[in-house]
């Protein structure tokens, strides 16, 4: 159950930089798994250096924070490219995130290697929790914390602030809020630099638990799709719920019918477009 | 530009005159050109790393035939396409066969590939050797008496192997198994073969779990929770890839490896990322072939180490046996061949001929091709310890099997071989 929460917890994050860009630019990212991967590889060489330069073990979240939002700093560049398709076919969408994903994979073989990078054990600085019987590695439970953080800051930001208000004008109507003298541009690279933080970010997080290994982004993107497809596009609350559904769903079947792991989530993806298409928490249409 | 009708027939002309001269070319000079050495390596994804260390191989041996004067004369030269898919596998195999006109091609490690390659390999009467990948369940059709293509060791050689040291080692130490194997025939093939053999031994074990996470998967938290609900006294394990670590990793997290035996069948092949923060001393690690430390390591395996680590800063895994393999046995099959062709260079009919039954020195010592086209080695499997100067776990005390015990022989069925075992 715990495995499935932490899971869902890198699950969420992508699914939540999918959304906002979703929300905002109307394009569906498939590039948003290259950012999971980028970040892993990001924070992997991060933290590294940092225990070299003789830093203390434990601050090593932090690192992978840092790392995680230093690379998002790309974010405006590839935004610029990607404004280019806004008014295109979806199809034209798809094909150049797509074409973005082959080529950060070459990135990630031309600046790391083929090979999987790892952290060795720092994953087990912050100990284990005994529980009935059960271990859990401390860290599990900080990864969790931190995405349940970010998830409220996210919240705080789209409905407390100013920029939030103006993201969520962008996205009910954003001619409208062109209209109304909002600065589109600025706004929508804003809004894909957040996105792709959340991603590296996320992919920074929960690099010390496993490694980093190339195609690692390529699979998140088909569950983070599910996620969006059960919490609803666009719907920050429907990423959350989501990947909460997805990450259990999972570790239960594994549990208990280990053969229908990647069955079990499909089917609440088909139960959720056959009952409710729009999703669990999308906004009902006029 | 052609501009005008003289114009355009000048250039024929002038095209027709070089294709001529071209095809002038005498015979000794055709002699004296570079052998062009297909290489089909996987460049993406899980097979990446094995697809590298596999042209790790090929380059080294190919570096070394060259140093010592080349093949009869001719100096060897590599034209590398990717693997990838089997579609577009199969069209750079053609590609390589018809249009590079490449006297050989090695390398191949997924199944699907090795799968679509063999009939392709027939059918162009181009000759093959795979690094892996041609011993899975389907070869018998697709590949049932191959002339041009030349197949890897058995899948479940390394469960065999793995299956008897657990027999040998830990008997009547456990009583319940898990297995966590990849979803597909490997792990499938993997985790069958060890459960008949521990059937066969007496060993009287049950198993409690057998998870199956896909090819490819980062996070096996909930898998590790699985675990530690079952409470297996042993785990067994086929991952090869980037899953090994990390399964270790999180398993060891979870306080799993402190008590729970693991047998880790074929994480030799990402030796490196077995770190001794999270794997622990004692388990059976196995390498399909080539071990970089072998305690009777050749002169040639010494050299390979030596070599990887100055240019890669990595110790070598044992896909570049594999790799090294098809190339020496090609060099040696054409110098037999040519030999009985009174000097000349030989056909790819003879050198096939050739092929069959030829033994050469591989990195991981001698090394052959069985008549059916199968390769004969030997493995190397041991329990792993800390006591070494790297930061990841290697192996001692060291056992090494011949395939000749660890494989099924031509013609026979794997479950009906094993039942044929006296123990």
């Amino acid at each position: 159950m715990l495995g499935g929460v932490f899971h869902a917890a890198g699950l969420f994050l992508v699914a939540a930089g999918l959304q906002v860009v979703f929300g905002v630019q109307k394009i569906l990212n498939l590039a948003c798994g290259s950012f999971y991967a980028l970040g892993a590889y990001a924070g992997v060489s991060a933290v590294s250096w940092v225990l070299a330069a003789g830093a203390p073990p434990p601050i090593f979240p932090l690192v992978l924070i840092a790392a995680g939002l230093a690379l998002a700093l790309v974010g405006p560049v590839l935004e610029r490219l990607l404004s280019t398709i806004y008014d295109r076919d979806e199809s034209f969408q798809l094909l150049l995130t797509f074409a973005l994903v082959l080529m950060f994979e070459d990135v990630i073989r031309f600046v790391w290697g083929a090979a999987p990078h790892q952290l060795g054990d720092v994953y087990l600085v912050y100990g284990q929790l005994r529980a009935g019987g059960l271990v859990i590695p401390v860290y599990n439970l900080v990864v969790i914390a931190a995405a349940g953080v970010i998830a409220a800051l996210m919240g705080w930001l789209l409905t407390r602030t100013r920029f939030g208000r103006i993201v969520r004008a962008a996205a009910e109507n954003r001619r409208m809020a062109e209209a109304l003298g909002v600065n589109m541009a600025r706004v929508s690279a804003r809004v894909f630099t957040l996105g792709m933080a959340l991603g590296t970010v996320g992919g920074a997080l929960v690099i010390p638990a496993t490694a980093a290994v190339n195609e690692m982004g390529i699979d998140l993107i088909v569950e983070a799709f599910a996620v969006v497809v059960i919490g609803g596009l666009g719907s920050m609350r429907g990423a959350l719920a989501g990947a909460l559904i997805v990450g259990i769903m999972r570790a239960v079947a594994v549990a208990v019918y280990p053969e229908v792991e990647m069955l079990a989530i499909y089917v609440v993806v088909i139960a959720v477009l056959v009952l409710r298409p729009a999703g669990l928490f999308a906004k009902a249409v006029a | 530009m052609i501009t005008n009708r003289r114009m355009f027939l000048k250039v024929l002309a002038g095209a027709a005159a070089s294709t001529t001269t071209r095809l002038d070319v005498p015979p000794a000079r055709a002699q004296a050109a570079p052998v062009q050495i297909g290489v089909l390596a996987a460049k993406a994804g899980v097979t990446a790393p094995v697809g590298e260390s596999g042209l790790r191989g090929t380059q080294f041996a190919v570096d070394k035939i060259n140093a010592a004067g080349g093949i009869l004369g001719r100096k060897a030269e590599l034209v590398v396409e990717e693997e990838s898919n089997p579609k577009d596998t199969v069209e750079r195999f053609q590609k390589l066969a018809l249009q590079a006109k490449v006297e050989v091609i090695t390398g191949g490690i997924s199944t699907a590939v090795g799968l679509a390659l063999g009939p392709v390999s027939e059918e162009l009467k181009a000759l093959w050797l795979a690094w892996d990948a041609t011993t899975q369940k389907g070869v018998e059709e697709t590949i049932p008496k191959p002339r041009y293509a030349f197949r890897s060791v058995d899948n479940e050689a390394e469960a065999v192997m793995a299956s008897i040291l657990t027999a040998r080692r830990f008997k009547g130490k456990f009583k319940t198994v898990a297995g966590i194997n990849n979803d597909y025939s490997y792990g499938r093939d993997n985790w069958a073969a060890f459960l008949a053999i521990m059937k066969k031994f007496g060993m009287n074990v049950t198993p409690v779990a057998d998870l199956w996470p896909k090819l490819g998967e980062t996070n096996f938290t909930s898998h590790v929770a699985a675990l530690q609900q079952a409470k297996p006294d042993l785990i067994f394990s086929s991952f090869w890839s980037g899953d090994a670590p990390i399964l270790m990793k999180q398993a060891h997290a979870a306080g799993l490896t402190q008590s729970t035996k693991f047998v880790l069948t074929t994480a030799g092949g990402v030796h490196e990322s077995m770190k001794k923060a999270f794997t622990p001393e004692g388990a059976i690690m196995g390498y399909n072939s080539m071990y970089f430390e072998a305690p009777n390591a050749t002169p040639l395996l010494r050299e390979f180490a030596r070599w990887h680590q100055e240019r890669f800063k990595e110790w070598p895994n044992y896909e570049s046996d594999h790799a090294y393999f098809t190339v020496a046995a090609y060099k040696a099959a054409v110098e037999k061949a040519s030999k009985a062709a009174g000097g000349k260079w030989p056909t790819t009919e003879q050198v096939v001929d050739a092929l069959r039954g030829i033994e050469v020195e591989s990195l991981s010592g001698k090394r052959s091709y069985r008549t059916d086209h199968i390769m004969e080695c030997s493995y190397v499997q041991g329990i792993t310890t800390h006591k070494n100067r790297h930061d990841f776990v290697t192996i001692d005390p060291v056992d090494v099997m011949s395939t000749k015990q660890i494989q099924k022989p031509s013609g026979v069925g794997l479950y009906d071989w094993i039942n044929s075992w006296s123990v």
